[in-house]
């Protein structure tokens, strides 16, 4: 099965102090969903920079979608990342653009026209319940909401892969397991979902999960997903 | 350019309008008042060379320094009708008699001019085209056939020292204006470097999302665009209010050497189209900026 991620032996250091992240080696296969714990300051943060090209590796080697992303040049990194969803921990919602708006911008920024992305927009606001905010600004959602538009945002390109850092932290049961559902809908059309979290019962959401543990850095399989192909997923009813 | 210009309207919302403008425009328009007002001095002033040093090259002053009265007379008329049938010569002025004595007046007295000094006669020429050194000189051994005593003085040679200044005064403008174009640019970086730093965040999720630097740039670049036409169009207004006033004043003053001084057609051409030019010269200033401080990104 052709992966999507490789790491080989990759380590990450920040400056010139100790490595966060240490001999990192994993595939990740197409279609398929993955859980990253660990406790803080493991460095699940880190790997997912690593994942959506916020950062390039102190060592080790990474392939993305086929390509060596070390030595990707910096001129091919706005096409490698179109093909990733992220949902930052922080949200990072523009703060001066509107809900509408802030879910739109992938769109845009991928050159959409105007009326094709009116439809998936409103779609999108619908699924998340936030409609009637269309036009509201982040610094007037609550903490619930703003996740739910970074989350939107993160899924409206269909993105091949797609890297969610704690992305019900801040909703309720009820709208985690419809954002759980949301994610679960877009794995099932192809996209590889990997999801950094602490919440145990998420992880118990989802059958046959595929887990990813980081503990200081390092990296345990206790699924053994990481060098097999994963079993399809089932969402528990 | 001008279609990175040409943002759609949901890409002009990326980065809020008015943030970037503040104080910008005032400073733009306050530069290029500066720059304009150099550029029109520059402008006139080369106007001025150009047209005056032309005129002044054609012309020449006969002496003829004969201290007989009678001698003198007859010397000036017959040196003029010499002077007539010279091919390269266009106008043969002799100065009357009274109008140099009125030149000297002021300096030497009415008693002394009348009675005491002999008064040179003088013979304005004016040639078809400038006359170098060997035409002079050629001209000056004919007219020694029949006045030895005379003195040729083209208008060239005593004005040079003037418009040597006057040269001099041109480069100065054009350092100015060298200048004040630097410092406009300078205030288009760090205004662009400040609005950069206030959206940092945006532009970060930008590129996270796949955008590209030249789609961040192209945001910077309308701001910039905008600041630089409004601060264009301020500063292009006063400093025509202040040349027109100017030139008025100057047009009022008794002919002589300022007269020359005014902003030609082209001048004007010239001073609309800095505005635009500066505004372009912003853009890429502009563009320049965000991309090599974004490049410093992954």
């Amino acid at each position: 099965m052709q992966s999507v991620v490789e790491f080989d032996n990759v380590g990450l250091r920040y400056g010139t102090g100790a490595e966060t992240l240490t001999d990192l080696s994993f595939t990740l296969y197409p279609g398929s969903f993955y859980f990253l714990t660990g406790a803080s300051g493991a460095g699940k943060t880190s790997l997912l920079k690593l994942l959506y090209l916020a950062h390039r590796p102190s060592r080790g080697a990474i392939r993305m979608f086929g390509h060596d992303a070390i030595t990707l040049p910096r001129d091919r990194l706005p096409g490698f990342r179109r093909r990733i969803g992220v949902v930052f921990q922080d949200f990072r919602l523009v703060q001066h653009l509107s809900t509408f708006d802030n879910i739109a911008l992938p769109l845009r920024i991928a050159g959409i026209l105007e009326k094709d992305l009116q439809s998936p927009v409103t779609e999108m606001l619908d699924w998340i319940g936030l409609t009637e905010r269309a036009d509201a600004r982040p610094a007037t959602l609550s903490g619930g909401e703003q996740q739910r538009v970074a989350i939107a945002r993160a899924v409206i390109g269909r993105p091949e892969m797609l890297v969610a850092d704690e992305p019900t932290g801040n909703v309720d049961p009820e709208m985690a397991r419809r954002l759980l559902q949301l994610f679960e809908a877009l794995n099932r059309l192809g996209t590889t979902v990997i999801v950094a979290t602490h919440d145990i019962h998420l992880l118990q959401e989802i059958e046959g999960a595929q887990m990813m543990r980081l503990d200081k850095g390092r990296l345990s399989d206790p699924t053994g997903s990481l060098r097999h192909p994963p079993r399809p997923l089932v969402l528990k009813n | 350019m001008l279609l990175d210009f040409a943002l759609p309207a949901h890409d002009r919302k990326l980065i809020p309008e008015g943030r970037l403008s503040g104080q910008t425009p005032w400073v733009i328009a306050i530069m290029l008042f500066l720059t304009l007002l150099v550029a029109a001095t520059g402008l006139s002033l080369f106007d001025a060379v150009q047209k005056g040093g032309e005129d002044l090259a054609q012309q020449a002053t006969l002496q003829i320094i004969e201290p007989d009265p009678v001698a003198r007379a007859a010397q000036k008329v017959e040196v003029s009708r010499i002077l007539r049938n010279v091919a390269g010569i266009a106008e043969v002025n002799p100065v009357p008699d009274g109008d140099v004595r009125n030149l000297l007046k002021p300096w030497l007295g009415n008693d002394v001019i009348d009675t005491d000094i002999p008064v040179p006669a003088l013979i304005d020429i004016r040639f078809k085209k400038a006359p170098d050194d060997a035409t002079l000189n050629a001209l000056k051994a004919r007219a020694q056939k029949v006045a030895p005593k005379i003195r040729l003085d083209s208008h060239s040679s005593w004005m040079a020292p003037f418009f040597q200044l006057m040269s001099s005064l041109i480069y100065l403008a054009i350092a100015i204006f060298m200048l004040l174009l630097i410092a406009t640019s300078a205030v288009v970086i760090l205004a662009v470097r400040s609005t950069l730093n206030t959206h940092r965040a945006t532009i970060e999720i930008m590129h996270m999302m796949g955008g590209t630097d030249v789609q961040a740039a192209r945001l910077f670049q309308r701001r910039v665009a905008l600041d630089a036409l409004l601060g264009g169009a301020v500063g292009f207004a006063a400093a025509a209010g202040v040349i027109l006033t100017l030139g008025g004043r100057i047009a009022a003053v008794e002919p002589g050497l300022l007269a020359g001084a005014s902003l030609p057609v082209y001048g004007w051409v010239a001073l609309a189209i800095i505005p635009l030019a500066v505004t372009g010269l912003a853009m890429l200033m502009a563009r320049w900026t965000v991309v090599s401080a974004l490049k410093k990104m992954l």
